[in-house]
């Protein structure tokens, strides 16, 4: 309770560097920093293009060396990179597009009956947290419509040049982005006793508060507790790769990674397949933002 | 001042003139309590009546608000400001400009026109004293545009709300 306090306190205290500058140029040069760092964003597309991992190195190419032997130890594993604009959306966006892509070449029938059925899960789980039908119930078409359109031989299927296409317009990528946040909110909402421990440690709110305040509004970053209960609520596996600053003590390079693997039994390849903890999503996530990785040979 | 952003606003999209209907349909068969929605033809504006609840600062006084929402609402939030003459509140500017979170940064699809005005009113009958803003000559002279402000000195003055 005590730390209630303590935030709007750190937050004068950020204020206060700026305060000699009188408060109303404050409030001005605030909104415009919002802005331009709103416009840079902008200019990237939700989704970009594939690229080769050689990309990544050339953006670090007069900076940290741990970061460069850390991007060649990666290179051994992954052959490319897309990247996603850094808007507050990205690890939904990665992960739609990241998933309907995985589709669109697997053709696999078997994850989409699954994944339609946790589809519905939410579904009954957000009626039951008594969320208005009409709130939500767009944004559930709108991906269902998604994911059939990515199976191949009928009319209304697509092509995976048209899947980036509908990745970069906003009228179909934001309203994915969208129905994942509802799925990722109820699922915390429903197991709010598990989410709990977490949440307060974030951010001190209660579990729902969290997630009217983190979870549904468009552009609020991702956790750790999103992931998990995305991934958990899906019943779909996702690989995050993490390139920070840290050394590992052995003194070696290595890159870490965390698999989050769905609590639910009806994972994908359940029925014993050595491919059950091998995540077809992989994420590389760099402090602040979520790119999507291609393994080799994959 | 009060309507000039009207002028360059879009028409709604498809899928926004949808989910209106169908909010509208819902505030026809379940009005938020105190509140009466004017009927106009005009689906992208609406004008709300608010009645003060009984028992606080506000009862026995009506008001109304001004909703107008975005081309692409609801993944962006209306802009809600109160007509003339705006309550004297601690958080509404005497333009009509209503500081509350939920109108920006915090909205989100998952809430209603409906669910805004039980914020707004939960808003009101919370205040203990009738009052503007403290900075409300400097906002209303500096504003340049029709939507409320949306973050004040540091979000000091934004107010957070559960609903």
């Amino acid at each position: 309770m005590g730390d209630k306090e303590k935030e709007p306190v750190l937050e004068d205290d950020a204020m206060g560097s700026c305060s000699a500058w009188g408060n109303f140029e404050d409030d001005d040069v605030m909104q415009q920093q919002c802005s331009i760092q709103d416009d840079e964003a902008k200019k990237f597309p939700y989704v970009g293009d594939k690229e080769p991992l050689s990309s990544l190195a050339a953006e670090y190419q007069s900076g940290s060396p741990i970061l460069l032997e850390k991007i060649k130890v990666l290179d051994e594993q992954y052959a490319a990179i897309r990247r996603t604009r850094g808007d507050g959306n990205c690890f939904f966006r990665g992960f739609m597009f990241s998933y309907l892509e995985h589709i669109l070449e697997s053709q696999d029938n078997a994850e989409i009956d699954r994944v339609k059925a946790n589809v519905e899960r939410s579904r009954k789980a957000l009626q039951t947290l008594g969320y208005a039908e009409l709130t939500f119930e767009d944004f559930f078409t709108l991906f269902l419509e998604q994911l059939e359109d990515v199976i191949q031989g009928k009319e209304t299927s697509i092509s995976h040049e048209e899947l980036v296409l509908r990745s970069r317009d906003q009228s179909v990528s934001d309203y994915v982005v969208m129905f994942f946040r509802f799925v990722t909110s109820a699922e915390i909402q429903k197991r709010s006793e598990f989410f709990e421990p977490f949440i307060m440690g974030l951010t001190n709110t209660t579990v729902e508060q969290f997630c009217k305040s983190a979870v549904e509004p468009m552009g609020e970053e991702s956790d750790h507790v999103h992931i998990t209960s995305l991934s958990d609520a899906l019943g779909i596996p996702i690989r995050v790769v993490y390139l920070d600053r840290s050394s590992c003590d052995t003194g070696g390079v290595s890159v870490n990674h965390h698999d989050f693997i769905p609590v639910a039994t009806d994972l994908p390849n359940a029925s014993g397949s050595t491919e059950k903890n091998n995540p077809f999503i992989t994420l590389l996530y760099r402090p602040g933002h979520y790119d999507i990785l291609y393994p080799k040979g994959g | 001042m009060t309507s000039s952003s009207a002028a360059s606003r879009k028409n709604l999209s498809k899928i926004a003139c949808n989910r209106l209907q169908k909010e509208l349909v819902e505030w026809q068969v379940n009005p938020p309590a105190g509140f009466k929605h004017k009927v106009t033809d005009n689906l992208q504006r609406w004008v709300i009546e608010v009645a003060g609840a009984p028992g606080t600062l506000y009862s026995n006084e009506t008001y109304q608000l001004q909703v107008d929402f975005p081309e692409n609402y609801p993944m962006e939030a209306p802009q809600v400001i109160f007509l003339h003459p705006a309550p004297l509140h601690p958080h509404i500017y005497s333009n009509g400009h209503i500081c509350l979170d939920i109108l920006y940064d915090s909205w989100s699809p998952a809430m209603t026109v409906s669910s805004i005005c039980i914020s707004i009113l939960s808003m009101l009958s919370s205040s203990t004293v009738k009052q503007r803003p403290e900075d409300n000559d400097r906002y209303v002279k500096n504003c340049r545009n029709g939507r409320s402000p949306r973050r004040q000195g540091g979000g000091s003055m934004m107010t957070k709300y559960d609903n």
